[in-house]
């Protein structure tokens, strides 16, 4: 059964002072089954955050329709965990308040959100600075106590947008081991990254986004081609992005 | 709903009372309310009327400093720096949203009003007990009601903060159209009852027009001296239940008001 399947996606915005129309995405359809690590990937700009707004409800779309768990997706917002690029988080408060709001937002019990806190805390490094401001934080730091706003609730659907930006390589390793953890879990997990070792590392299905139309996705065959290095995803990124860019 | 509107409510009481902006407000507060107590002697006559007025002020300046300072910013910040992606990524539904961040503003609000309120009353038994013959005809009761009515003009512009917030992206226009209507809704009356005397047809140009205008603004903004009851407890004058209920009423309709306009223009709004 797909766990996010958009079908004829397309979403204009007005911007700038003249509220000129700028085209976001076009006719995308996608479809994630559930318990598969779904990699989007594309140029600045491509639609990808776009993409990411419509699945959160944040901004809806022009035409076509968004579903998750087959449900519209204001009904299925309890099953999605979110970590943003840059997770501007509520700086005076203490990680082990943020964690609490989470878990009150998501109507976890006290007990609950105690007990997952401490394991997830535990999990990305942070145990030691549960007391401490976010103020205080690093931006690594912050990116992992978002990580910990976005799971904790055991939500089946993860959304993350860039998780490795800002991290240094442990805490990268930490997210990629965080990542094939989720999916040993069975958990669904959409992810959009610009670096591609990663997206290849860890996708199970990747799709390339540009001029907010989807012009690749990559097959389970050629996935595993990629992986034992007799395909460059790069190489084919570069060339794909150019190639559609002559056509558009 | 009441969980999420509550942890919310709570998040947002806790960044306004860590904000270090409140320091300087209540630095300022106590300063005024000091010096209250060092300057009462100089007024030989009116020293009670004086005492009330001054804390009464002192209490409602320091209130509109929290919401335009601190208060645009725990719901504005929110959209200006994208925390609500975050937030509404969890299952709040729009009007939640709203309803959460205005419970805590309101939280702020009204706990900072009253710390500030233990401060002025202790400043007000002081100058009391030093000179008690200037104060014959005060009552606590009434000072309270008075106090209680500033705290209820605040909740009705942290309403309009809500609402304005709703509306706009930026925390800059938001404090802007906030402190317009309350410069607005603070003087509108006394410039209309102007309007409506004699002299006002001899001295103002188009006055019967002007007057027309801002009847219908009376409408859109609401009567911030309403709230004002300063005279009264500076006076000691007996204040009438009746008009006390309809200040009242008048406040939570408008409060309920701009609640539901906001939630419904901020369930149509997208997050770019």
């Amino acid at each position: 059964m797909s766990k996010i399947k958009l079908s004829k996606i397309s979403k204009t915005y007005k911007a700038g002072l003249f509220k000129k129309k700028v085209r976001a995405l076009t006719d995308l359809s996608l479809s994630v089954d559930a318990g598969t690590v779904y990699g989007l990937i594309g140029p600045n700009g491509a639609g990808k955050s776009t993409t990411i707004r419509l699945l959160l409800n944040l901004s809806r779309p022009d035409r076509g329709t968004v579903r998750i768990d087959a449900l519209p997706v204001h009904e299925s917002l309890g099953a999605i965990g979110y970590l943003p690029e840059n997770p501007y988080l509520y700086d005076h408060l203490t990680l082990k308040e943020l964690l609490f709001f989470a878990g009150r937002a998501t109507g976890l019990a006290t007990s609950d959100i105690r007990q997952l806190m401490e394991h997830l805390t535990a999990t990305v490094g942070l145990d030691h600075v549960r007391g401490k401001s976010l103020r205080t934080f690093s931006k690594g730091m912050r990116q992992r106590a978002g990580l910990c706003f976005a799971l904790l609730h055991d939500p089946s659907l993860v959304i993350l947008d860039e998780p490795m930006s800002g991290l240094d390589p442990l805490g990268r390793k930490m997210v990629c081991d965080l990542i094939l953890s989720l999916k040993k879990q069975g958990k669904t997990i959409f992810f959009c990254s610009h670096i591609l070792s990663d997206i290849e590392r860890l996708c199970d299905r990747i799709a390339v986004l540009h001029q907010g139309q989807m012009v690749r996705e990559f097959t389970p065959d050629e996935i595993t081609e990629l992986r034992q290095g007799k395909m460059d995803l790069e190489t084919e990124f570069i060339d794909v992005v150019e190639r559609n860019e002559v056509h558009a | 709903m009441i969980g999420r509107i509550w942890a919310l409510a709570l998040v947002t009481f806790k960044e306004g009372l860590r904000d270090r902006s409140l320091y300087g407000i209540f630095l300022f507060a106590l300063f005024v309310l000091g010096l209250n107590v060092l300057v009462a002697g100089f007024f030989m006559r009116d020293l009670g009327k004086v005492t009330v007025d001054m804390n009464l002020s002192a209490l409602s300046f320091a209130g509109l400093l929290l919401v335009f300072f601190i208060g645009i910013n725990l719901m504005a910040k929110d959209i200006d720096k994208k925390t609500i992606h975050l937030v509404l990524s969890k299952p709040f539904s729009r009007g939640e949203y709203i309803w959460g961040k205005f419970t805590g503003l309101v939280m702020f609000v009204g706990a900072t009003q009253l710390v500030l309120l233990v401060f002025s009353s202790a400043t007000v038994a002081v100058v009391r007990w030093m000179y008690p013959n200037f104060f014959a005809g005060f009552s606590w009761g009434i000072f309270i009601t008075a106090v209680f009515f500033v705290f209820l003009q605040h909740v009705l512009l942290c309403a309009i903060v809500v609402f304005f917030s709703s509306l706009t992206s930026s925390s800059f226009i938001s404090l802007i159209f906030s402190l317009a209507s309350y410069i607005v809704g603070i003087t509108l009356e006394e410039v209309v009852f102007y309007l409506r005397t004699p002299t006002a047809n001899e001295e103002v140009a188009g006055a019967e027009f002007l007057q027309r205008s801002l009847e219908v603004v009376t409408w859109l903004v609401p009567n911030f001296a309403a709230f004002d009851f300063k005279l009264e407890a500076a006076h000691g004058l007996a204040l009438e239940f009746s008009h006390l209920g309809v200040t009242f009423g008048y406040a939570c309709l408008y409060i309920m008001l701009l609640l539901i306009l906001a939630s419904v223009i901020f369930s149509r709004r997208e997050f770019n």
